[in-house]
């Protein structure tokens, strides 16, 4: 009888692998260095762009997104997507625009009414993928419908452009914790950490990996997957509903085409899958979310400063990056599932 | 000895006469409720000449996602078209050649996608989305400050003329539809196109060339989508630089409430046809009634889930409830986001 | 903590006796199961005891996998009971069975691959910290880490599961059975993918459980270990209990004999005209596709049948789709006719001659959804007669019809969904599907699989009267019988390789049988 093998020797440190190699593996990790090279070449060519007033901007601007992403990250976790985000942005805008404009609402619950708009449309969505089960798609490109339009009803004709200083100032890009760090972006960073902690450390984010890696393996596991994914499609709408909010206090300004006319879908799911998300679900994290932000806002910055590409290219610049994300990621690219990668090569290994 | 019956030659269309039911109900309703709405039956047609490019591109949407997969650029690269043609024009272009070029354009485009989708096997929804976006960002920058207008008269006649009394622009769209219909229905490329949305891997297994298939169907969508967008320009005597995004909508809208199965294989042409006439006409009674048109957008997303979880009911098995059906058909389908190739 | 599922720590010992529970009797009586009708367990009775590993036996198709399914609660028996120390435990689910304390290990190991080793252990059953709903990641990796010494595997807990060689997954679904506590564990012919290395790491691992008093079950058709690590042998053939004996109570040949013997039912195979001088059709020479086929070589000559016999994994059907141009080979030739085929794709093999029935029907073979008509004419697209480039639907309606009707299909109307037919009649309008090719050489593989005892004879009738007409039949099946009643000659497949050939009266089953276990 052969004695068992020597017992391993535990690895210290937290998340990933202790290495150097198993760090820079994670997308997240990568896109780093590949931000510094841009930060560096558009300095180059522009030193403008290196000012503190186009960094603090391109970062408050990418905190919109990150909050956007992150819910979006959640969602395809579970192998969905939602193409909803830019009307629950727009219209959590609008309505906590006018409350805040005409009825003087303060900020704070400016932000749970955003919120809270937010998970009752999410919830919209939930409903049809999770328990109606129709194919995710289909049901958000129809809530993007159904909620433009509702946010069309809301404006009713006319906009919001007052908005209580209350807000905007955290807008502003001077408005700091310590200088050169602005308020924003210390919410963003704490709304990353808080999804990060969530995803990481609960047992409702790791069951979302689970059910986009395998969700009849899950099922059969005894992970309530219908209430997951419902659950999944909840917190992208409230992400989306306080992206809202952040975006009033950006821009001191909302109407009936907010979030559909700065092609906030497209910010968002371009950063989760920047950030290391993929459609094919059970991958992705939080500061893959934040990071994917900070490069598409850096690269769309610097597409426009440094390299005087016209705004209208933007889209297109977009479109390209989301086509390199996915090729970049051999795995997303197979389209095909568990099994096959699972299977044995030659040797015998993966 | 033998006791099977014969094919039919012709299966009775039954989500088709619901379809058409569904039309005629609403074209009467609107003549009752506008006088003016039937118009000696020209005034008829004329209501749905905005719909048109919209109707094109449901044509062409149905083609790939009869594949399993799906086209989200058709809206961008109609939009294109417009802005190509109106500029070729504008540049004293001949309008053949401005047309051809337009086209050619988004052929090309519709190309792309079909060889990225097969070749480097991403997913179709993430790389329209992609090319949606580059083909708008196109359109914007040719469009430049604003989009060419004024185009000489053979084209606006083109747009707004008529052959007898039916609008020039509902006859291309009758064409094309006709095109499509039999070349799914009749073609042998449409018979590969159902047996590879039906399963992809059956096809493979029958010899069916799938990656040719799959890459005519994209390139076909941007045929079609750039037809769609020379008739944009002709209507609207402009080009017109956006995301297209109220075009695609309305029209996958088409595609689904005309029976066509997201999951691909499964549907006819002719009822997305109907569903066509269907939406048009709705879409324009709203108008007319005096609803935006974001209102009419709105209605359009509602009917998009409506018609899907109609359709489950009507062809529901037997007993079966209407969730545990859902539940049934998503499961026995690889029903997930990613489609399969 | 120990979230739910969880047993505690066992008492000092090894790192195997602190974190493995305890093993229960385990015992089915009367057990039946069928699907759509046909029956794949017929009253099977067997027990499981602890500090044993109980082998059970039997040739393909014999209702070994089915069994250990039903156990594991992913399906549900018609009938019988099963009784966990003493309980009936009615039909649990497989989330309940495990935590009943029954584990099964697939024969493919079935993990997260994005989540970490750690994960996959605990999966559904996280260890959590005070406010419940946190996860408790220092228990986890620490107590993974005990557990993956305890099983021998020498890996990083939070290693992704995605990274492991298929032999470590395998180790990691033991792990996982040891971290749900569960004392009763069942092995799925967990050797079929495993170097011999490997696989004496599996078994010194088994024999480790049970010396720690786990109950073991095992289903395997490799003599060699099942001799060698057995304490109980059951054989099952035909979905019945046919032989029960201790270790050593039975030799080899009496085992293989129990497993495939039986009395010929099928009608003997009707003596064909002398084929010596025919023509060769089919060559494949020196085909290789790894890791399956490592090097097989055959002919087939026209009008006769040429069977491959071999076990489940032999490679048999990477061979086919090999040859069939579905899957790459690195070395070989293929020729039809004399006609180059090497590397050809499916479409292109069709044209010269050749085509392929798929193992899978449900997945590689019918378009479930569509009309009998379309899924008869699939394989024939590009020639279908049209008229100024229209289909002509009467004549391709009527070309497939008659196909069927030669074939004796039943059903309806061409009309109806192909899902609607049985099994058999789905095998047969595929089969009209490849006699519309007009093919040289076909390859049936498993052509009776999923086909009730009625309908087989008619599927062979149809391969006997296409082969006498010229055709160059291959016939790759898991029925010994099968092949027995059908060719002329035999090719035996043994882990990728050719292990015999037999002709004439040389194919009886016995023979078969011992050549595919790699016995002969």
């Amino acid at each position: 009888m052969m004695s068992v093998a020597p017992a391993l020797s535990p690895r210290l440190g937290r998340t990933g692998g202790g290495t150097v190699r198993a760090l820079f593996a994670r997308r997240d990790v990568q896109l780093i260095p590949i931000m510094v090279v841009i930060a560096v070449v558009s300095g180059i060519a522009n030193p403008a762009f290196l000012s503190s007033r186009v960094v603090s901007s391109l970062l408050i601007t990418a905190m919109v997104t990150t909050l956007m992403a992150l819910g979006q990250t959640f969602v395809m976790l579970t192998k969905g997507i939602d193409l909803s985000v830019a009307p629950i942005l727009g219209l959590s805008a609008v309505i906590v625009g006018f409350q805040a404009q005409d009825h003087g609402l303060p900020l704070g619950l400016g932000l749970l009414l955003g919120a809270g708009i937010g998970i009752v449309l999410g919830a919209g969505n939930a409903l049809l993928v999770s328990i109606l089960r129709v194919p995710p798609i289909i049901a958000t490109l129809g809530t993007f419908t159904v909620y433009g339009g509702l946010q069309f009803l809301v404006t009713n004709g006319s906009q919001v452009n007052t908005v209580p200083s209350e807000y905007t100032r955290f807008g502003v890009a001077s408005f700091t914790v310590v200088p050169g760090v602005p308020w924003l972006l210390i919410a963003g960073v704490i709304a990353t950490v808080v999804a990060g902690y969530v995803l990481r450390y609960t047992v409702f984010g790791r069951s979302l990996y689970a059910v986009g890696d395998d969700a009849e393996a899950a099922f059969r596991g005894g992970i309530p997957t219908t209430r997951v994914t419902f659950v999944a499609y909840v917190v992208c709408g409230f992400f989306a509903g306080l992206a809202g909010v952040i975006y009033l206090m950006r821009t001191g300004a909302a109407d009936a085409l907010t979030g559909t006319q700065t092609n906030e879908n497209l910010n968002s799911i371009a950063a989760a899958l920047i950030g290391g998300a993929a459609l094919t679900g059970g991958r992705g994290n939080a500061l893959g979310a934040l990071l994917g932000s900070i490069f598409l806002s850096l690269t769309l910055s610097a597409m426009g400063i440094a390299a005087h590409i016209p705004d209208e290219w933007q889209p297109a610049g977009i479109g390209v990056l989301i086509l390199l994300a996915v090729v970049a990621d051999p795995r997303a690219r197979q389209g095909t599932r568990v099994r096959s990668r699972l299977r044995k090569k030659k040797d015998g290994t993966r | 000895m033998s006791t099977i019956s014969p094919a039919r030659p012709w299966r009775t269309p039954v989500w088709g006469g619901i379809l058409t039911a569904a039309l005629i109900a609403e074209l009467v309703w609107f003549s009752a409720i506008n006088r003016n709405f039937f118009g000696g039956g020209a005034g008829m047609l004329s209501q749905i000449e905005s719909f048109i490019p919209t109707g094109i591109l449901a044509m062409g949407s149905a083609l790939v996602i009869l594949t399993g997969n799906i086209d989200l650029s058709v809206g961008a690269m109609a939009i294109n078209t417009s802005v190509v043609v109106g500029a070729a024009l504008v540049a004293h272009v001949n309008i053949y050649l401005a047309i051809l070029l337009a086209i050619a354009v988004t052929t090309v485009i519709g190309l792309i996608n079909g060889l990225i989708v097969t070749l480097l096997g991403i997913d179709s929804l993430l790389v329209t989305l992609a090319t949606q976006f580059i083909a708008s960002s196109l359109a914007v920058s040719l469009a430049g400050d604003s989009p060419p207008s004024g185009f000489p008269d053979a084209f606006i006649t083109l747009g707004e003329g008529t052959l007898g009394p039916i609008p020039v622009i509902v006859v291309i769209f009758v064409v094309v539809s006709v095109c499509v219909a039999l070349l799914f229905g009749r073609t042998r490329f449409g018979r590969r196109v159902a047996l590879v949305g039906y399963n992809p891997s059956a096809a493979k297994y029958t010899g069916i060339p799938v990656t040719r298939t799959v890459i005519g169907v994209f390139t076909l969508s941007g045929v079609i989508a750039g037809i769609a967008g020379v008739v944009l320009a002709a209507y609207f005597n402009a080009g017109r630089s956006d995301s297209g995004l109220s075009l695609l909508l309305p029209a996958i809208t088409c595609v689904v409430l005309g029976g066509v199965d997201i999951f691909g294989g499964r549907g006819r042409i002719g009822e997305v046809f109907v569903a066509v006439l269907l939406l048009g006409y709705l879409t324009q009674g709203m108008l007319n009634a005096g609803f935006s048109s974001l209102i009419a957008s709105m209605v359009t997303g509602l009917l998009l889930i409506v018609a899907l979880v109609i359709k489950i009911a009507v062809e529901r098995p037997a007993g079966a409830t209407l969730l545990g059906a859902l539940r049934h058909r998503v499961a026995t389908r690889v029903g997930t986001l990613v489609r399969k190739r | 903590m120990w979230g739910a599922g969880m047993s505690a720590p066992a008492s000092a010992g090894t790192t195997l006796g602190r974190v493995a529970a305890a093993g229960l009797d385990y015992e089915i009586r009367g057990a039946f199961k069928s699907f759509s009708g046909v029956p794949v367990l017929k009253n099977v009775s067997i027990d499981f005891h602890p500090g044993e590993i109980h082998t059970l036996v039997g040739e393909n198709g014999a209702g070994k996998s089915t069994l250990l399914k039903l156990m594991s609660g992913v399906y549900t028996a018609d009938r019988g009971e099963f009784i966990l120390d003493g309980v009936d435990l009615g039909s649990p689910s497989p989330a309940e069975a495990q935590r009943k304390g029954i584990y099964l290990v697939p024969q493919e190991p079935r993990l997260m691959p994005d989540l970490s080793v750690a994960e996959n252990l605990f999966l559904g059953a996280l260890p959590v910290g005070r406010l419940g709903f946190t996860v408790d990641w220092k228990t986890i990796n620490d107590s993974a880490g005990e557990l993956l010494s305890a099983v021998g595997l020498n890996s990083n807990p939070r290693t992704l599961a995605g990274r492991l060689s298929l032999a470590h997954q395998q180790l990691l679904e033991c792990a996982r059975a040891l971290a749900h506590g569960c004392g009763v564990i069942y092995f799925d012919e967990p050797t079929s993918p495993l170097s011999g290395h490997e696989a004496e790491k599996l078994f010194s691992l088994m024999n480790e459980l049970r010396e720690r008093g786990l109950t073991l079950g095992f289903i395997s058709h490799r003599l060699d270990e099942v001799e060698a690590i057995s304490d109980r042998i059951t054989v099952l053939r035909d979905g019945e209990v046919v032989a029960r004996t201790d270790r050593g109570g039975m030799s080899r040949s009496e085992l293989i004999r129990a497993m495939v013997g039986r009395e010929l039912s099928l009608t003997q195979r009707p003596t064909r005209s002398n084929v010596a001088g025919a023509a060769t059709v089919l060559v494949v020479d020196g085909v290789e596709s790894l890791p399956e086929v490592k090097r097989i070589s055959l002919t087939v000559n026209s009008g006769e049948i040429v069977g491959l016999a071999g076990l489940v994994g032999s490679g048999r059907t990477e061979l086919a789709e090999s040859v069939f141009g579905l899957r790459g080979a690195t070395a070989g030739r293929v020729t039809i006719d004399g006609t180059d085929i090497s590397g050809a794709t499916p479409s292109e093999c069709i044209d010269s001659g050749l085509v392929y029935l798929a193992e899978d029907r449900g997945r590689n073979g019918i378009f479930s959804e569509v009309d009998l008509t379309r899924n008869a004419t699939s394989a024939i697209v590009s020639r279908l007669s049209r008229r100024f480039g229209l289909l002509k639907r009467r004549a391709e309606q009527s070309d497939a019809l008659r196909a069927a009707e030669e074939l004796g299909v039943r059903a309806a109307s061409m009309d109806l969904s192909i899902k609607s037919l049985s099994g058999g009649n789905q095998q047969k309008v595929l089969l009209s599907r490849w006699v519309l090719a007009a093919p040289r050489a076909a390859i049936f593989d498993e052509p009776t699989r999923g086909v009730d005892v009625g309908a087989k004879e008619g599927i062979y009738e149809i391969i006997e009267k296409l082969t006498a007409d010229g055709l160059a039949s291959v016939v790759i099946s898991s029925e010994l019988e099968e092949l027995v009643r059908l060719c002329d000659r035999v090719y035996v497949i043994y882990e990728g390789e050719v292990a015999g050939e037999l002709a004439g009266d040389q194919i009886t089953v016995d023979a078969l049988g011992a050549f595919a276990l790699g016995a002969a």
